[in-house]
């Protein structure tokens, strides 16, 4: 290289370097700039950089099911979504499990009547997985505990078909470890204030408090727990328990 | 080990958990194990019928002669741990055990001044808090000699002393804020001494690991082996520090509300005050009817359920045969109903009768002398006890105590005497006769946490088994 064509090199980074400070877009600014978007890059991300990154930076598993608290209004009408993972998820195995919803409907659904505190419950069928999602009110393990004292024979042969669901049934005789086993299944809520997840990340002992740092904590903390629920939901008329709502409604409790 | 799933034995529990002892006396000396070889030998001795420098550790039995004192352990789960029991048996113990007392503090209640943060010590050290004994004496002499033997020998090797709690009747069964307490407990068929005192019988699963429990076909995990877990049962030791002053000036406040109140007169009709207590004024009386209205008993332990308009009924109502037919005597939030609906219908049906706890308490602290209020500290030190604390205790303190799923008028207050309450939100009705409940507002939180523990009671023979551990 002549020194002529240098100088002219060093001129050429110069003025791109005064047109980044000054504000104005470079030619590297814009590869930055596109890079996430280029498909070696978002390869790279997915496969290496995210999985190194939150080795790198470990954050726990965030536990399922709406936070303990103890205000009376966030105590009712809480959401559940259970996402089961299923034994057999060919068609066959996703028929079988929606026979055994349907079998054993009736009593799935008196059961949940008998338990006292659930709003809604249904089934959901996604890809793999054998999904109920519930709103109840109160604590996590009396709605549980109480649903498999009244139909915990009849839901065992739900649990049948879900992988990992041997090691719990009969449910009436393993409360406490189908309790841990349905509440590591139930889906982490995202705190519905953006800076809670970072009270909840910072674990008391670190002082982060920068907003800035919320998309790389999002990142790793769905890395942690792919499925999340993100909030807890929208609610026409917080704050009532269903037997409230039947009492007023008067359609009995 | 199969022998003893057999036939039940009463003797080989510790004797605290079916019936109380009713001593005069209580301390209760937390411990950190320091040396686990040296506490295994002081517990195999202390559960094997102790000897000279070793107390004994007092199983279930029926008296003929009261011995000088009664002695015995329970253990947090960082007390197992601390003595050397293994992972794979650790790992047998539920959930809310293992965590703690402290790290549930939220679904107990235990925020703002009942936080653990705010615990005076040894509780602000909850991972040091190992071994609970409790001694029971009528005198302090005697518990002075035992805690001497537990400052001693294998005790003072293997045992850090953390920190004492006495506590003792001053009234029999009168505890701070006036009411007679201990009045009704879970009874069982297996005690000769439980007769029919009119409410159900509690099936022992209730109380211990290894036996039906009161939801059928549901049982509880039995760690194992089961010489460790069965027959055992776990406790929520819970020291309640109450603001007697605060207690009474609320009545106070409230009964010049209701002096002022038309409705006052529905509650108490003028000319009646004499039927609440000779003598009486009209607003010394309607202290006592809200008095009786937020705890559910008048203050003598007579049941507003089967006596809604005195505490001195001609002829006398039994204190504990009864239940919630007629909704208009004891209010839905009264305490000893939101704590134990009876047979009353609840909204978590299948919860009927199966949240009972086992209550063995004594009040610590100077008696409250009205004439001379004073806030010096004084409570409750609290047992309360179950085979599960998750189905138990930790159900009703946060469904039932606190919010107040059971019924769908009282959801969304908590208990008046014992509940979180602010006084900016709080709330409790009080029924009339004609059937619109007067509403009372701005009640206060009467009673504070000031530390506690989960502890585990292990038979006598898990208690042997611990003392055998290989060493670590």
């Amino acid at each position: 290289m002549s020194i002529r064509s240098a100088s002219a090199a060093l001129r050429l980074v110069r003025l791109r370097g005064a047109e980044a400070m000054s504000g104005s877009v470079g030619w590297l600014e814009r590869v930055v700039d596109r890079l996430p978007d280029s498909p070696v890059f978002q390869f790279l991300a997915r496969h290496v950089l995210v999985p190194f990154w939150a080795w790198r930076t470990p954050v726990a598993v965030a536990e399922g099911g709406p936070v303990m608290t103890i205000a009376p209004g966030d105590n009712v009408q809480r959401m559940m979504n259970l996402v089961m993972k299923l034994k057999d998820p060919s068609p066959i195995g996703r028929a079988k499990a929606a026979l055994a919803i349907a079998q054993n409907v009736d009593e799935i659904y008196a059961g949940l009547n008998n338990v006292g505190t659930v709003h809604f419950a249904r089934f959901v069928l996604v890809g793999d997985h054998l999904c109920m999602f519930s709103v109840y009110d109160g604590d996590f393990t009396n709605y549980i505990r109480d649903f498999i004292a009244t139909i915990g024979s009849v839901f065992d042969a739900v649990v049948a078909l879900i992988d990992g669901g041997d090691a719990v049934i009969p449910t009436e005789q393993n409360v406490e470890a189908f309790i841990d086993w349905v509440h590591a299944r139930d889906l982490y809520q995202v705190p519905d204030l953006a800076t809670d997840l970072l009270n909840q990340q910072r674990d008391g002992s670190a002082t982060e408090t920068d907003i800035r740092r919320l998309p790389r904590a999002l990142i790793l903390q769905l890395q942690a727990n792919p499925n999340v629920s993100l909030g807890s939901g929208y609610r026409a008329y917080p704050g009532f328990s269903a037997a409230q709502l039947r009492h007023r409604l008067e359609v009995g409790w | 080990m199969s022998a003893m799933q057999g036939a039940f034995d009463p003797s080989e529990l510790q004797g605290n958990i079916l019936r109380g002892y009713r001593r005069a006396a209580v301390r209760y000396a937390v411990f950190e194990v320091v040396k686990p070889v040296a506490a295994r030998r002081w517990l195999g001795r202390s559960a094997s019928g102790g000897d000279a420098e070793v107390p004994a550790v007092t199983p279930e039995r029926s008296w003929s002669v009261r011995p000088d004192y009664c002695f015995n352990v329970g253990l947090t789960f960082a007390g197992l741990r601390a003595l050397g029991l293994g992972a794979a048996m650790l790992a047998q113990f539920p959930g809310e055990f293992a965590a703690g007392m402290v790290r549930r503090a939220v679904k107990l209640g235990d925020v703002g001044t009942s936080a653990p943060e705010c615990w005076p010590a040894p509780f602000d050290q909850p991972a040091r808090v190992h071994l609970v004994a409790a001694i029971y004496a009528d005198d302090g002499a005697h518990l002075d000699a035992v805690q001497r033997l537990l400052e001693q020998g294998d005790a003072a090797q293997g045992l850090r002393l953390m920190g004492i709690r006495n506590g003792g009747n001053f009234d029999g069964d009168f505890v701070h804020f006036g009411y007679r307490d201990n009045i009704s407990q879970p009874r069982f068929a297996e005690i000769a001494e439980h007769a029919d005192l009119g409410e159900p019988i509690a099936p022992l699963g209730m109380a211990l690991l290894g036996h039906s429990t009161g939801l059928e076909g549901v049982s509880w995990r039995v760690p194992q082996p089961s010489v460790l877990g069965h027959n055992g049962c776990f406790n929520a030791f819970r020291i309640l520090a109450q603001d007697v002053a605060g207690f009474e000036g609320y009545l106070d406040q409230t009964a010049e509300q209701l002096l002022a109140d038309p409705r006052g007169a529905v509650l108490l009709p003028p000319g009646d005050e004499g039927r609440i207590g000779a003598g009486l004024t009209r607003r010394a009386a309607l202290r006592e009817v809200v008095a009786a209205a937020l705890c559910g008993r008048w203050r003598n332990g007579v049941p507003l359920a089967l006596s809604p308009e005195t505490p001195n009924p001609e002829p006398a109502v039994s204190l504990t045969a009864f239940d919630y037919t007629d909704d208009r005597r004891c209010p839905v939030g009264a305490h000893i109903r939101r704590s134990n609906p009876r047979g009353a219908k609840i909204v978590q049906r299948v919860a009927s009768h199966t949240r009972r706890l086992i209550r063995r308490g004594m009040p610590y602290g100077p008696r409250f002398d009205p004439d001379r209020p004073d806030h010096v500290e004084r409570g409750l030190l609290g047992n309360f006890i179950g085979a599960s604390l998750g189905a138990q205790f930790e159900a009703v303190m946060y469904d039932w105590v606190n919010l107040g799923l059971q019924d769908p008028r009282i959801t969304g207050s908590n208990d008046p005497i014992l509940g979180v309450n602010d006084p900016a939100t709080s709330w409790f009705d009080l029924p009339l006769r004609d059937g619109k409940p007067i509403r009372l507002a701005g009640l206060p939180r009467f009673v504070t946490t000031r530390g506690g523990a989960y502890l585990f009671l292990p038979s006598l023979p898990a208690l042997k088994f611990l003392a055998s551990l290989s060493p670590v």
